[in-house]
């Protein structure tokens, strides 16, 4: 059950970043701010648990990495949604409407 | 051309690795400590504060460390060869009717499967990787990992973090 719990914040994590990365290339602080101010902080994310998610997203071919120069003149590494990813974002977008239409019914009904 | 060749070899470098994914926690830390300096803290407690935002830095690290690693080219060809072996160890089995091929049938079943038992015993599993790391790391600020984030309620913030967030 604990397992079960824990893919499902991954993955829902996982779409918050498809979904910020689909703007604009961002570093890791980058989409992390993007993260926080959407949710208005009502989500509070552990800045760290960004990067294992952004590791695994590369991984499968839904995002690139490349060197590039931040704002304030600093190495940063930029991440960049690929067409695959813009396909996995459409998908578990549609997956997350779905399934928030199902537990709002559910909660709308018991 | 160059650029690709160079970002192959990169990728073969462990080392290289290792110290992109400090030098990108180190960026993040710093932005985050800037931040929180930002909130009227000293340098001292803006530090702390990004650490504690970030997480486990030690953990995070191992985890991207196993996530790389993984994604090895190197690995991924030695995963393909195993499984593809495996394959060829069945179809022997099943087509072979005399004894000494079936032997050798049972041989290319045998050794993917040891391989792939011996990668994951040299600690290319990942729960293995994190357990030793968790065990050295100096870095332990928390002995679980953190979820990946929480639902937050503002009514129930800490005085500090009303103190902070109300500034």
């Amino acid at each position: 059950m604990a397992n079960a719990r824990t893919d499902l914040m991954q993955g829902t994590l996982e779409l918050l970043i498809l979904k910020t990365l689909s703007r604009d290339s961002m570093h890791g602080y980058g989409i992390a701010q993007q993260i926080h101010q959407a949710a208005d902080d009502l989500l509070k994310i552990e800045d760290g648990s960004l990067y294992p998610a952004l590791y695994r997203m590369e991984e499968r071919g839904w995002i690139t990495s490349d060197w590039g120069v931040s704002e304030n003149n600093r190495r940063a590494k930029f991440y960049k949604l690929t067409r695959a990813g813009r396909k996995q974002l459409d998908a578990e977008s549609v997956n997350w409407e779905r399934i928030s239409q199902a537990i709002t019914r559910i909660l709308q009904t018991t | 051309m160059k650029a690709v060749i160079g970002r192959l070899f990169k990728r073969f470098d462990s080392e290289e690795n290792k110290r992109e994914i400090e030098e990108e926690f180190a960026f993040h830390l710093e932005l985050l400590t800037q931040e929180h300096l930002q909130q009227d803290l000293s340098l001292a407690e803006a530090k702390d504060a990004a650490l504690r935002r970030f997480g486990n830095v030690e953990l995070i690290k191992g985890q991207c460390l196993v996530i790389t690693r993984r994604s090895h080219p190197l690995m991924t060809v030695v995963k393909s060869l195993l499984v593809g072996l495996f394959f060829v160890g069945v179809l022997v089995r099943i087509n072979s009717t005399e004894r000494n091929i079936a032997h050798l049938g049972d041989l290319l079943i045998a050794v993917p499967i040891l391989c792939r038992l011996l990668l994951h015993v040299r600690g290319l599993s990942p729960s293995r990787f994190l357990s030793e790391h968790k065990a050295r790391s100096p870095l332990m600020l928390n002995e679980t990992a953190p979820p990946p984030f929480t639902i937050y309620d503002h009514r129930k913030r800490t005085p500090v973090e009303r103190v902070i967030s109300d500034k």
